[in-house]
């Protein structure tokens, strides 16, 4: 009973902890589709593997040219978390057949 | 009622997000292009597959398509004019017919993106992470800039040439120029191409007229030109600087660029790219034919090497087509492996000036000019 005790406080600590960062990548991703979609699509972001210092300069160079991110910390740890250098490069994208279409 | 910056702001990033929920995971078809490899969907970046180029022309519905900004509404060829102004006696307002009296040039020329093989350099760099298909060889025709210069009385002290496309920048994205200096500008081959492959440039290339300026990096090629200015001065802009500009000495790779040492990128570098077999494929045991591209910006190929264990052993390639500058040569050598087994091929070029492709490709910040040996694996299995 002594050992429950500290047992399940680290437990819920833990997941308090956990929660309190998935709720930061929560609202990274809020951030980045309200602020990151005006002049172009997300892929152009998720295609790329970028330190967390990159990322840093791409948000500054963004902001720079209009972009408003009320978030930023959020937005950052989003995209380290998601994009990051050491994640792996995702596989090419295809377009579908657009031969057809005017 | 008078909408405020804030708030057209607003409407634009809610109608975009809206678009890009869906976009962002669905498949997109692009109107006129076979299936590609698909950068980014707004404004469009495409890359060629590298099975497509089989063709010394490149065809215009597989031709890679780059952007910075959103793609300006269709121009209507009625409507469109062509202003030359700047260091000239006589501005001219000039339409398409007007374009299409003087007399026209058809020049075969690459055009390569300044970014193409980014995604090869570690450590990454941002930007559009291509692989080996930003580039193309087309046949393109129209007028010599140096001809609409003359007519509109371009003083001898004019130094650059200046090109505004008709593409703008949202809130405060730059808009699109780029200058050029006059002696390139003035040189014959140096083009308003009105035409790609033989018919109208369209809409995601240009139309109805870019620039083309052969053996430079693609952003020097501006698409649907609105405006020719000649300039005493370079423009200062974000696309000329620090956009499109190359450390003066190499740098430790990872490192930031020192602005004061970046230098405009001109003539493109000697390159070949193997276009068969795919890298990690498979391959029956039998002949095997290698194949590929080479160029060298205003240099001309003199010959591809291509090695199939990894750089010891070289045989050199057929070249075909003619030994221009601009444009490129395609190449090809036949193979027959005795052992099933894993290979690694190779191929590099050297052109007319002695240059030779390098094994390692210099790393720097922005990703440009990947020009190092070509390299594909290939799983050879018994027949
Ligand atoms: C005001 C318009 C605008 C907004 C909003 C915007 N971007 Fe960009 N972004 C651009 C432009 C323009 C480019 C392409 C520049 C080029 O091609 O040289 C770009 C390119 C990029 C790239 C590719 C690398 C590069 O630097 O070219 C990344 C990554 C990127 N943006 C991330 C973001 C993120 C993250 C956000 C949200 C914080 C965002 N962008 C919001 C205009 C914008």
């Amino acid at each position: 009973m002594r050992k429950l005790v500290p047992m399940i406080l680290a437990a819920l600590l833990a997941a308090a902890l956990w929660s309190a960062d998935q709720a930061t990548l929560d609202r990274g991703k809020k951030e980045e589709q309200q602020s990151c979609t005006p002049c172009h699509s997300l892929r152009l972001i998720h295609s790329q593997r970028l330190s967390r210092a990159t990322w840093g300069k791409e948000i500054d160079k963004m902001a720079g040219w209009g972009t408003v991110v009320p978030d930023r910390d959020a937005l950052l740890e989003y995209l380290v978390a998601n994009y990051g250098d050491d994640k792996p490069v995702p596989p090419p994208a295809m377009s579908e057949d657009g031969t057809g279409k005017k | 009622m008078l909408f405020d910056r804030r708030q057209i702001f607003a409407a634009l990033a809610a109608g975009a997000a809206a678009r890009m929920v869906r976009a962002a995971d669905d498949s997109v078809a692009i109107p006129g292009k076979r299936p590609m490899i698909l950068h980014n969907d707004r404004p469009e970046d495409l890359e060629t597959p590298v099975r497509y180029f089989d063709s010394y022309l490149t065809p215009v519905d597989v031709f890679f398509v780059r952007q910075h900004i959103p793609r300006p509404a269709p121009i209507d060829p009625e409507t469109y004019r062509l202003t030359v102004n700047g260091m000239v006696s006589k501005p001219l307002s000039l339409s398409l017919a007007d374009l299409k009296k003087l007399p026209q040039y058809t020049v075969p020329a690459v055009l390569e993106c300044t970014g193409n093989g980014r995604g090869f350099y570690s450590p990454k760099v941002p930007g559009i992470q291509w692989g080996r298909g930003a580039i193309g060889n087309a046949e393109w025709n129209g007028p010599r800039i140096s001809e609409i210069l003359k007519l509109a009385g371009a003083s001898s002290g004019a130094a650059f040439l200046e090109t505004d496309g008709a593409d703008t920048g949202a809130i405060k994205t730059p808009d699109f120029i780029r200058s050029l200096p006059m002696a390139k500008a003035l040189h014959p081959a140096t083009l308003l191409a009105l035409n790609m492959n033989g018919q109208p440039i369209p809409n995601l290339h240009g139309f109805p007229a870019r620039l083309v300026v052969p053996g430079w990096d693609g952003t020097s090629s501006v698409k649907w030109v609105i405006r020719l200015s000649a300039t005493a001065e370079p423009n200062r802009g974000f696309f000329m600087n620090p956009g499109y500009r190359y450390p003066k000495y190499a740098l430790p790779p990872g490192t930031p660029a020192r602005p004061a040492e970046l230098e405009v990128i001109e003539g493109m570098p000697v390159k070949s790219t193997i276009t068969a077999p795919e890298d990690q494929s498979k391959a029956p045991l039998g002949p095997i034919a290698i194949r590929g591209f080479a160029w060298a910006g205003e240099q001309a190929i003199e010959r591809v090497d291509v090695s199939t264990d990894g750089g010891s052993r070289w045989r050199e390639a057929r070249l075909t087509g003619a030994r221009l500058p601009f444009a490129w040569r395609l190449w090809q050598i036949e193979w027959q492996p005795t052992d099933p087994g894993y290979y690694t091929i190779l191929s590099r070029a050297t052109d007319s000036a002695g240059r030779v492709q390098p094994i390692v490709a210099e790393w720097n910040p922005s990703g440009y000019l990947w020009n190092a040996i070509d390299r594909v694996g290939v799983t050879v299995e018994k027949a």
